[in-house]
């Protein structure tokens, strides 16, 4: 063969406590090549990636990098031999600065080790660049909204030189017209020999960017081969092990009173700035209905939740009813009580206790109907986690698995699960899917015909395109915290709602 | 090593490590008498229930420095108001308790509704505390001296609720401060391993937003958790000025650092979120028979100290090994 | 949050309430102010020790007895530059006299040798500061104390007994002279000390040591520990192994509502006293008044305190 092989990883096994979550996996990358790693959530994507990078340095198999035998023992050792990977969940520091999270580890400075800081900054300012991404370097990264600090994440590996880079669900946070300035840089480094191993749930992605897939199903190789032969439903085949036919479950909506209704609601700049992030929006939503909420990056439709759910305090005007009952915007613990909850868009920060068990973070907002006299009664808590658990399908040993040694999407079913506990009469979804793999987004989409059935009303935000046109039997498209247009199911198009989300 | 698996099971390991020195130094056999074990449970007492105050509040990512503070704080109150002023225990106890929880709602009102750091609000408590002792007994120890108007002192006896609290029952084979301690524990054992609010200091200690975005009444649960710790600090005093048989109002000095050690060796995570009593307490006797056994064997201060030192680096460090 | 901020003011008043009717309990003799009045500035290095409350209020009680005299005391909370900064301000503010009790040696000498130099005359009490510049020194003598304390027990036990040792802080002065003249005065006697402490001048920490002492010896015969407060701390101990029948305990300081107070209920068998001062400092201040020259260093006397003369006052050593 003439081609290049940049890496092969051979029989990779790996336990966690005696449970194997790899056994005998290959994995073979060459210069010039996307290679997507697809397979269910806890499949062992991410594990296998994690041994690449030398996150985890003890597992049995061999990995070899350009011919040579390999074996790293941090993620310092992989990144010198050229491997860099932008993880799932993101490993940037909030608390400092753009450039030096940049440049944290190998930072630039003279001898005595004065940092040189306006070589950082412009270094810095050339990276963004490359990425099309235009934002002060020396603000901190908690000021970011997480597009950017995506953005941020894959500057940072680029600055190694890296020859095989790795992609674990980067677009998972972002928008259509990120997501294509993505693609351009992927293709970008393709050209200069890199080798990049992309790992996603998403099927239209797969097929655009790539051009060989290896699947992998319960820590098991189940094979490679190139995208033009391996069609949708073989591919789908392999990674859930039986047939499905449809990604979108059929949507037919009963639609009752209205729900919930939201008049003249305007947010403040949680940050502080003097903007308000929504201006005098009004809306309705209707029992059984899903109402998308469509909006770019700024569009302060993720705002617009927070702010309704009582996230930010009282920094919010609005005239909120629900079932016809009028009140005041209150806590997330009174919300949570009228049948208002959140579904935030970021597990990790906002969604998930990772320390505590799945158990105990499905019944946190419901915690007092399994408890009398203060007490819990830790039996029916176990129970409804068992059978929340069940239901859902979260891949764990038991419900008493802590929540950060699961696969993302698992996690992010944990997050949605614990909603489900407390029997919503309103839900808000922020990206709902997040890393969810196919068989298991098209199970949480029955969920979600199944609660608007039985009266719940749902407002959904999702940056795939798809899902949103899918679900939303109405959808409104917000810009610069303003709504430009409402479309209902017939009407919208990917194209028009695009449009308004750009302002036009 | 599956068992190793466990934060109890480390734990384990660093006392029994200590154990041994216990059995390898007996002083010639002192080691192996009872009395000797019971009277280590009954100096280490006062600090492992000062610990299970501490734990909660570890738990919710926080830390109480004013809890040494608070022991003198509360003895002297305690024997001011029953030796000075010679009023009922019943009457004095609930006081004294009750001043003890103020004082760690007012550091739990400061952290949790003003959202200032624990360190900065607890460590205004620990100096205004101190200063109070000092204030309220004017500097000197509140002892059966009482002083009259014309400048003598009359002396009187101390009231039987200090007979009581410092006695020994069972045959003279466990202290009652002892006994005290571990009803304590059972109190904290059972408010974080069965009640709702002990699953919310975990939920705040784990990840505080998500806690608050998931309704978990956050600003309540801090209140709880300090004004807890507030609680287990007057009982502390209370049986500190019980076995004093006075009220100094430079008692609990440092104890506060006894009592957070006592905490972490037993392998709660000052990050918090991770933990539990049942660890405080084999910190507390790991922390204990150290000093025991160093003592019965007469071993000189500097060494001491730097035993100590050793020790609780040793273990903490044992306890992070199960990162791998 | 007005009214959060108005219940914690409450809880705070609530304290304070508590503490005033303290306050009419510790003796405040009121200094009626005349027309000739002369300011004394007194600096005190630390009033966490009662021994240095004590000291204090037996200032307050002998300057009670001269209208004419008026006392600023600070307190330099163990903070060596504090302390020199308030003699600094003394100085400025054109006092009459200062006492002082310094922390240390080296920092303070230069600034009082300043008060001293002024014309100011500086009395320098209980410890010591380097060269001359200064108008009296009073203090006791540790050493003395110890051993006076040492020959007291050879004598009481007959010259025959088993000893525990609990001694203060050996890295201090006092905790060493305490020691070093405590063995001065047990020498050639058969007393045996058979087990010794560090029990850094804590009551906790004295009845932790003792009780080790206690699971280790069957036969002890006396205590002698460096302070009253570790002496009922190992009473304490003892009494709780229901032995405290089989020992008696010594101690040093003999404040009235410690030392004297045990040795009144028989808690212990002798108190030595570890004199403050105070009052000799008030008079040495009004002699210069007066004109006099005092003499460049007092020792002060100390008594000793048993169960048959404590009511008497005790008897000089
Ligand atoms: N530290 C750990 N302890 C125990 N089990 C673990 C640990 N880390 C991962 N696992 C388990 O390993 C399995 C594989 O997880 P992995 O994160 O590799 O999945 P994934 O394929 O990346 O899934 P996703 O698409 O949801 O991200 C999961 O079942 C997970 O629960
Ligand atoms: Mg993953």
């Amino acid at each position: 063969m003439t081609e290049n092989i940049l890496l092969k990883m051979m029989n990779i096994g790996k336990s966690f406590a005696s449970v194997n979550v790899l056994s005998n996996v290959n994995f073979e990358l060459k210069s010039g090549e996307v290679h997507i790693l697809a397979g269910e959530n806890g499949a062992g994507k991410s594990t296998l990636i994690k041994i690449l990078c030398g996150v985890y340095n003890e597992y049995k198999g061999e990995i070899f990098v350009q011919n040579k035998l390999c074996k790293f023992n941090s993620v310092h050792d992989a990144a010198r031999t050229g491997i860099t990977v932008i993880h799932q969940e993101l490993s940037l520091i909030n608390e400092l600065s753009v450039v030096d999270n940049l440049f944290l580890g190998r930072e630039i400075s003279g001898k005595t080790g004065w940092l040189k800081r306006s070589v950082q900054e412009s270094e810095a300012k050339k990276l963004l660049a490359r990425l099309g991404l235009e934002i002060d370097v020396n603000k901190y990264v908690e000021e970011f909204p997480m597009s950017v600090k995506q953005m941020i994440e894959i500057a940072k590996a680029l600055a190694i030189d890296a020859k095989i880079i790795i992609f674990d669900e980067p677009t998972s946070a972002l928008n259509e017209p990120d997501v294509v300035k993505l693609f351009e840089i992927i293709q970008n480094l393709k050209k200069q020999g890199c080798g990049i191993v992309y790992i996603t749930h998403k099927m239209k992605e797969i097929y655009n960017i790539g051009d060989r897939i290896t699947v992998l199903r319960d820590g098991n190789y189940i094979g490679t081969d190139s995208k033009d032969n391996l069609l949708r439903n073989k591919l789908v085949n392999w990674m859930v092990g039986r047939e499905m036919t449809q990604q979108f479950p059929e949507r037919i909506p009963k639609l009752g009173k209205t729900k919930f209704q939201v008049d003249n609601c305007s947010i403040d700049d949680p940050a502080g700035g003097p903007f308000k992030v929504v201006k005098d929006i009004s809306f309705k939503v209707r029992e059984g209905e899903i109402l998308g909420i469509a909006g770019l990056q700024g569009s302060g439709n993720s705002e617009l939740f927070n702010g309704l759910f009582g996230t930010y305090g009282k920094n919010i005007s609005a005239k909120m009813i629900i079932d016809d009952i009028e009140y005041k915007i209150g806590t997330p613990a009174q919300s949570i009580n009228r049948g208002l909850t959140l579904l935030t868009n970021d597990r990790k920060l906002t969604g998930l206790v990772l320390n505590m068990s799945i158990a105990d973070n499905v019944t946190l907002p419901s915690l007092k109907s399994f408890s009398k006299n203060g007490f819990i009664k830790r039996n029916e808590e176990l129970n409804a986690a068992k059978i929340c658990s069940e239901r859902l399908r979260i891949k764990s040993h038991s419900v008493l698995q802590e929540t950060q040694t699961l696969s993302g999407g698992n996690q992010q079913k944990v997050a949605l699960g614990k909603w489900w506990e407390t029997n919503p009469k309103i839900l808000l979804l922020d990206e709902p899917t997040k890393g969810v793999d196919v068989g298991a987004k098209h199970e949480i989409y029955e969920l979600m015909n199944e609660w608007t059935n039985e009266g719940m009303a749902i407002l959904l935000i999702t940056s795939e395109m798809p899902e949103l046109l899918a679900m939303s039997d109405r959808i409104i498209v917000m810009h610069l915290g303003q709504v430009t247009a409402e479309f209902t199911r017939e009407e919208a198009t990917q194209e028009k709602i695009l449009n308004a989300a750009m302002g036009g | 090593m599956k068992f190793l698996k466990k934060p109890e099971a480390r734990a384990l390991i660093a006392l029994a490590f200590v154990l041994i020195i216990g059995f390898t130094f007996n002083a010639d056999g002192a080691f192996f008498k009872w009395t000797t074990h019971r009277d280590m449970l009954r100096y280490i007492s006062v600090f492992a229930i000062l610990g299970c105050g501490m734990t909660l509040v570890i738990i919710t990512a926080g830390i109480d420095l004013s809890v040494g503070s608070l022991v003198g704080l509360t003895a002297v109150l305690f024997s001011l108001f029953s030796i000075q002023y010679g009023w009922s225990p019943w009457l004095v106890i609930p006081i004294v308790l009750l001043a003890g929880t103020a004082c760690g709602l007012i550091s739990g009102t400061l952290i949790s509704k003003w959202e200032m750091q624990p360190f900065i609000a607890t460590l205004a408590m620990m100096v205004f505390a101190r200063g109070a002792a000092k204030w309220i007994s004017g500097g000197q120890k509140v002892s059966t001296a009482v002083l009259q108007n014309d400048g003598s002192y009359k002396y009187v006896n101390v009231p039987e609720i200090y007979n009581f609290i410092s006695a020994k029952v069972l045959h003279n084979n466990i202290a009652i401060v002892t006994i005290i301690f571990i009803i304590c524990a059972g109190v904290a054992y059972i408010l974080l391993s069965k009640l709702r609010w002990g699953r919310y200091m975990f939920a705040i200690g784990g990840n505080e937003e998500a806690a608050r975005l998931s309704g978990v009444p956050v600003v309540m649960t801090k209140l709880i958790a300090y004004g807890l710790c507030g609680l287990f600090a007057a009982v502390a005093g209370i049986c500190q000025a019980a076995q004093e048989q006075q009220g100094d109002p430079e008692a609990g000095m440092s104890y506060e650092l006894t009592a957070i050690a006592i905490v972490v060796i037993g392998g709660t995570s000052l990050a918090g979120g991770r933990g539990g009593i049942g660890l405080t307490i084999i910190g507390a006797l790991t922390i204990g028979y150290l000093e025991k056994i160093l003592s019965i064997n007469a071993v000189g201060e500097a060494y001491r100290l730097m035993l100590t030192g050793v020790i609780i680096a040793a273990a903490v460090l044992f306890q992070k090994t199960r990162k791998k | 949050m007005k009214t959060k901020l108005f219940l914690l003011i409450a809880a705070s008043l609530i304290i304070l309430a508590c503490g005033k009717k303290e306050s009419k309990i510790t003796t405040a003799q009121k200094v009626k102010p005349t027309v000739k009045q002369k300011i004394i500035g007194m600096s005190q290095c630390n009033l966490g020790e009662p021994w240095r409350v004590q000291m204090n209020e037996d200032i307050k009680l002998a300057a009670a007895k001269h209208p004419e005299l008026k006392v600023i005391y600070k307190d330099a909370q163990n903070d060596s530059l504090k302390q020199v900064a308030q003699i600094e301000e003394f100085i400025s503010a054109g006092v009459d006299a200062i006492i002082v009790s310094p922390k240390e040696a080296a920092p303070l000498t230069p600034v009082i040798k300043t008060a001293f130099e002024k014309g100011i005359p500086v009395v320098v009490l209980d410890r010591r500061v380097n060269g001359d510049k200064y108008t009296c020194f009073i203090g006791a003598d540790n050493k003395k104390i110890g051993k006076a304390a040492g020959e007291w027990i050879v004598k009481k036990l007959g010259g025959n007994g088993n000893i525990v040792e609990l001694k203060g802080l050996m890295t201090s002065t006092p905790g060493q002279d305490r020691h070093s003249g405590f063995r001065a005065g047990i020498k050639g006697s058969n007393l045996k000390i058979i087990f010794e402490a560090d029990m850094k001048w804590l009551e906790p920490q004295a009845r932790k040591e003792m009780e080790s002492a206690l699971a280790r010896f069957k036969n002890i015969d006396l205590v002698y520990a460096h302070n009253d407060p570790g002496a009922h701390g190992a009473y304490l101990a003892a009494k709780a192994a229901g032995r405290e029948k089989e020992m008696i305990f010594v101690g040093i300081d003999g404040l009235p509502q410690e030392g004297r107070m045990y040795v009144k209920q028989g808690i212990l068998a002798a108190s030595f006293e570890y004199p403050t001062g105070g009052k000799e400092a008030v008079d040495t201040v009004v002699d210069i008044f007066g004109g006099k020259k005092p003499e460049k260093e007092i020792t002060l006397k100390s008594h000793v305190f048993t169960k048959d003369n404590v009511d008497k006052g005790g008897k000089w050593l």
